[in-house]
C-alpha cells in the first residue's frame, strides 16, 4: 500500500426522489488499499460503491480518480469503467455467453485485445478461481458460488485498478461463500484495491486496511480493521456489531 | 452467424429490387390493350388451365381467361391494332384499376349504371341482359312465376350490382347480405344458407349447365324486375376522355346481334366443366397442381420475406425505441419525436386491418399520387411493413424483459450503449423473442390470403379461382386447407429447431488440461 490516492469521494449526495440515500459522504482510497463498507440493509453503502463507477449519478459532490473529477463532460468514462472492476450481488453474467466468452468479451470489446490475448487472460483468471474446467457451461448451468467466481475472473480479466465488490455472498447458500471469499483473499494478497460492501464481519476484519460503517446515509464512523471491530466508539457501531456478533460472526 | 447475416442481406437486395420495379407493368402500355376482368363470372369470362377455345394467357399467371368477354376483347383489341392483355381483377378492384391507369378497359359484363359514370366512362352496349333468379330445382320456390311468390324467402345478389339493388321490388323478402362473386352465391345457394340469388341470363344459363340441382327463373312482363337499359345493357368501362373511345364504339358497332349471340351460346357451350372420374383428390391435384403449387409458392414467398423483413424493421424500432433518454436537451427532444412518430407507425399499423391496408396501399398510391407499383411488391411491402408493426413491440418487449443487471454488468466492463446491445442485449432478446416470430410467420403464411384483395395470386386467390371454375368449392377449399396447415406445421418445427440451436448444448462437456495453465483446482465444490 502507497499513499498515492486512486479514487477521492468529496461531498457526495445521492437522492432518489425526495428520498435522501447519501449525505455528504467523504472518502478517501489508497493504491493497494483495501476498504470495507458496513453497515444494516439501507443504510446507502450499495449505492455508495454503484455511485462510484457510476451505475447511479451523483446528486450532487464529486468523485475523483486519481485527482481528476469523473464528472467533467470531457471525462473518458468508458475508459474509468474499464479500470473499475465490479463484481455484482446477483452475479449479472452475461447469459447468452459461456463461461469462457464472459471473461473474454470486455478484454475484446473494450481493451481491444486480440482475441488469442484475451483468452489467455480469461484462462489464467479462471484457473485461478478454479473455474477453467467449466469454461464450456452457460450461466444457467452453474451453482451460485460457481457464478460468483466466473464473476471475480471477469472482472480481473480487465486488469483492473480498482475492484469494487457489491455484497458478493449475500446471494450465496453459505456452504458456498467460501470459495468465493478464499478466491477474493488470494485476491487482495496480490495487492489489488479493493472497495467491499459486505455482510461477512469476520472476512472483513481479517481483510480490510480500513473499514467504514455507514449509517443511514452517513458514515457514522471509520478507522482501521482493528478499531472498528475491537473497539468501536460510537454507539450505533457498537448496537450494529453486536447485533452481528450474536448470530455469530462467521 | 456470418452466413446467417449474408442471407439476411441478400434478401434484403432481393426485396428492395422488387420495389425497384414496379413501374413497367403499366407503362410498358402503348402497344397493348390491357382489359380487366374478374376471369370468374361465367359465360362472360373465366378462368381455364389451357388456351384452347381461343382463350387469352392471364397477365402474370400461367392460367388462361376465356368466354364471351375475352372474345369481345380481341375484336376490340384486334380492330385498335393493339396485343390484348387480360389483367385478372377482383371485381371491387376493377374500377379503382381503370382510374389508376392498371387497365385500359373493363370488359366484365359491367352495366354503365349513373354512380358509376360518376367515375367512368362506357362505351356501347356490347350485350344486352336480363336479370333471372336462380333457386334450387328440389326448393320451395321452384316454381315461383312472379316476384310476389318470393314473400320471406332468403335472396342475394352480388356485392355492388344493380342485381341486389332489384330485391327492393320483391315486397316482403329478406334479403340477406350481399355477396362478394358468384361462386360464393352459388355455394349458399348449394348448402341452403339462401334459397336463391338474382343474377342475369348467360350466368343463370352457365349455372344450370354446371349444376344440374339449381333451376334459373325467367319472368316475363309485368311479372318480373323493372330493369332500366342502364342496368341491363352491358358496356365496355373506360377511363373518362379516353380518345379510343370512338373507335371501340365503332369495333362494337361492326358485330352484329346475331354474332353476339352466337358468340354466347358458344362461350356457354365451352364454359369449363368439372372432371370427375376416379378419386376427386388425384383429379383435383392432377387438374390443377400446377396452380396450387404457384399460389403455395407466392405464399411462402410472401410471407417469408414479409417475416424476416418485418423481423428486421421491428427490431431497428425496437432498438431506437429503447435508447435510454439521457444527455443533452436535443438529444432527449429528437428522441421524443422520433419515439411519437414509431408509436404513430406501430398504432396504425396495427389498429388497421391488413387487407384495407393493402387497398390503401395499391390502389390509392396509384390513384392519389399516380404511383404505380407490382402487384407482388406491393404484398411484400404490406406484409413486411405490417408484421413490422407488430414485432416491433415484442423486440421492445423482449429488450426491457432482459434483466437490468445485464446491462449494468456491460456498463461496469466500460462497454458502450452500442456494444451492450449488440453483443449482450440483443442476442437474449431475440432469442426470447423468436417464439413471437415464430407466431407472426404463421399468422402470415394464413393472413396473406387477404391479399387476394389486390389479386396477389396467393395459395387462397388460386383455391377461389379453382372453385369457380370446377364449382367443386368443398373439395377444393379441403385441399387448400391441408395445404396451409401442412406449410404452418412444417414452419413452426423448422423455427423450433433454429430456437432450440440458439440456446445451445443443454451439457457442457468439462475441459480437460490441453488448454490450460495449470491444473484445475476443483475443491469440494462440484456438486
Amino acid at each position: 500500500m502507497t499513499n498515492e490516492k486512486i479514487i477521492t469521494v468529496e461531498h457526495l449526495e445521492k437522492t432518489f426522489g425526495d428520498h435522501r440515500v447519501l449525505k455528504d459522504i467523504n472518502l478517501e482510497v489508497n493504491h493497494g488499499e483495501v476498504l470495507s463498507i458496513i453497515g444494516a440493509s439501507g443504510s446507502g453503502k450499495s449505492t455508495l460503491l454503484r455511485c462510484i463507477n457510476l451505475l447511479e449519478h451523483p446528486t450532487n459532490g464529486d468523485i475523483k480518480f486519481h485527482q481528476q473529477s469523473i464528472l467533467t463532460s470531457d471525462f473518458d468514462l468508458t475508459d474509468y469503467q474499464a479500470k473499475v472492476g465490479m463484481v455484482f450481488q446477483s452475479f449479472n453474467l452475461f447469459n447468452n455467453l459461456n463461461v469462457l466468452e464472459n471473461c473474454m468479451i470486455g478484454q475484446t470489446t473494450v481493451l481491444k485485445r486480440d482475441p488469442a490475448q484475451a483468452k489467455k487472460v480469461a484462462l489464467e483468471q479462471l484457473d485461478k478461481v478454479a473455474m477453467s474446467p467449466y469454461v464450456n457451461a452457460k450461466p444457467a448451468q452453474l451453482s451460485g458460488g460457481q457464478k460468483q467466481r466466473v464473476g471475480i475472473a471477469r472482472a480481473v480479466s480487465m486488469n483492473p485498478e480498482v475492484l469494487l465488490f457489491d455484497e458478493p455472498t449475500s446471494a450465496l447458500d453459505p456452504e458456498m461463500v467460501d470459495d468465493v471469499l478464499d478466491s477474493m483473499r488470494a485476491l487482495a494478497h496480490t495487492g489489488l484495491t479493493m472497495i467491499l460492501v459486505t455482510h461477512e464481519m469476520a472476512f472483513a476484519r481479517d481483510i480490510s486496511d480500513h473499514v467504514v460503517f455507514m449509517d443511514q446515509g452517513v458514515i457514522a464512523e471509520e478507522g482501521s480493521a482493528e478499531a472498528i471491530f475491537t473497539n468501536p466508539q460510537k454507539e450505533r457501531t457498537q448496537t450494529f456489531l453486536k447485533r452481528y456478533l450474536q448470530g455469530g460472526m462467521r | 452467424m456470418k452466413q446467417q447475416h449474408k442471407f439476411l442481406v441478400w434478401l434484403g437486395l432481393l426485396f428492395f429490387a422488387l420495389l425497384a420495379i414496379p413501374t413497367h407493368t403499366s407503362q410498358a402500355a402503348d402497344n397493348t390493350f390491357k382489359v380487366g376482368m374478374e376471369a370468374g363470372y361465367p359465360p362472360f369470362n373465366w378462368t381455364q388451365t389451357d388456351s384452347s377455345n381461343g382463350a387469352v394467357q392471364i397477365q402474370g399467371s400461367s392460367s388462361y381467361a376465356g368466354g364471351y368477354d375475352v372474345q369481345m376483347a380481341k375484336k376490340v383489341a384486334k380492330s385498335l391494332g393493339k396485343k390484348l392483355v387480360v389483367v385478372k381483377t377482383s371485381w371491387d378492384g376493377l374500377a379503382p384499376a381503370l382510374t389508376s391507369g392498371k387497365i385500359d378497359a373493363i370488359i366484365a359484363g359491367m352495366s354503365p349504371t349513373p354512380e358509376r359514370r360518376k367515375t367512368i366512362d362506357f362505351s356501347d352496349t356490347y350485350y344486352k341482359s336480363q336479370l333471372v333468379i336462380i333457386v334450387r330445382k328440389n326448393g320451395k320456390y321452384a316454381d315461383a312465376t312472379k316476384l310476389s311468390d318470393f314473400k320471406n324467402a332468403k335472396l342475394t345478389g352480388q356485392l355492388n350490382t344493380y342485381h341486389y339493388t332489384a330485391l327492393n321490388q320483391i315486397k316482403g323478402v329478406i334479403k340477406e347480405p350481399a355477396m362478394k362473386d358468384f361462386p360464393s352465391m352459388r355455394v349458399a345457394l348449394e348448402s341452403g344458407t339462401i334459397d336463391g340469388y338474382v343474377s342475369e341470363k348467360p350466368e343463370g344459363i352457365s349455372v344450370t349447365r354446371a349444376n344440374p340441382n339449381v333451376k334459373m327463373l325467367e319472368f316475363s312482363g309485368t311479372a318480373g324486375f323493372h330493369t332500366n337499359p342502364a342496368d341491363t345493357d352491358l358496356a365496355i368501362g373506360l377511363r373518362k376522355n379516353d380518345p379510343d373511345k370512338e373507335r371501340i364504339n365503332a369495333a362494337l358497332a361492326k358485330i352484329s346481334a346475331h354474332e353476339r349471340d352466337q358468340i354466347m351460346t358458344t362461350a356457354v357451350e365451352q364454359q369449363p366443366q368439372s372432371k370427375s372420374s376416379g378419386n376427386w383428390v388425384i383429379a383435383l391435384l392432377k387438374q390443377y397442381g400446377g396452380m396450387l403449387a404457384s399460389g403455395t409458392g407466392i405464399t411462402l414467398l410472401i410471407s417469408m420475406v414479409g417475416t424476416i423483413v418485418g423481423f428486421i424493421i421491428g427490431l431497428l424500432v425496437g432498438i431506437l425505441r429503447t435508447i435510454p433518454r439521457t444527455g443533452s436537451k436535443a438529444r432527449r427532444g429528437l428522441l421524443r419525436v422520433m419515439d411519437w412518430l414509431l408509436s404513430v407507425y406501430i398504432e396504425v399499423f396495427r389498429g388497421t386491418p391488413m387487407i384495407v391496408q393493402a387497398a390503401v396501399v395499391y390502389y390509392g398510391a396509384a390513384q392519389a399520387f399516380g404511383w404505380n407499383m407490382n402487384r407482388l411488391a406491393a404484398a411484400l411491402v404490406i406484409v413486411s411493413v405490417n408484421t413490422g408493426a407488430y414485432l416491433a413491440e415484442i423486440m421492445r418487449g423482449g429488450i426491457i424483459a432482459v434483466d437490468a443487471g445485464q446491462f449494468e454488468a456491460a456498463h461496469a466492463l466500460g462497454m458502450t450503449h452500442l456494444q451492450t446491445m449488440n453483443k449482450i442485449i440483443l442476442p437474449q432478446a431475440i432469442r426470447n423473442s423468436l417464439p413471437a416470430v415464430t407466431n407472426e410467420f404463421v399468422i402470415n403464411i394464413k393472413d396473406t390470403s387477404v391479399l387476394s384483395v389486390i389479386s396477389v395470386s396467393e395459395l387462397f386467390f388460386q383455391g377461389s379461382t379453382i372453385a369457380g371454375q370446377n364449382f367443386q368449392f368443398f373439395h377444393t377449399y379441403l385441399i387448400i386447407s391441408a395445404i396451409y396447415l401442412i406449410l404452418t406445421f412444417t414452419i413452426t418445427r423448422i423455427l423450433r429447431a433454429i430456437e432450440r440451436h440458439m440456446a445451445g448444448p443443454q451439457n457442457y462437456n468439462l475441459m480437460a488440461n490441453q488448454d490450460q495453465v495449470s491444473v484445475p483446482k476443483v475443491n469440494s465444490e462440484v456438486e
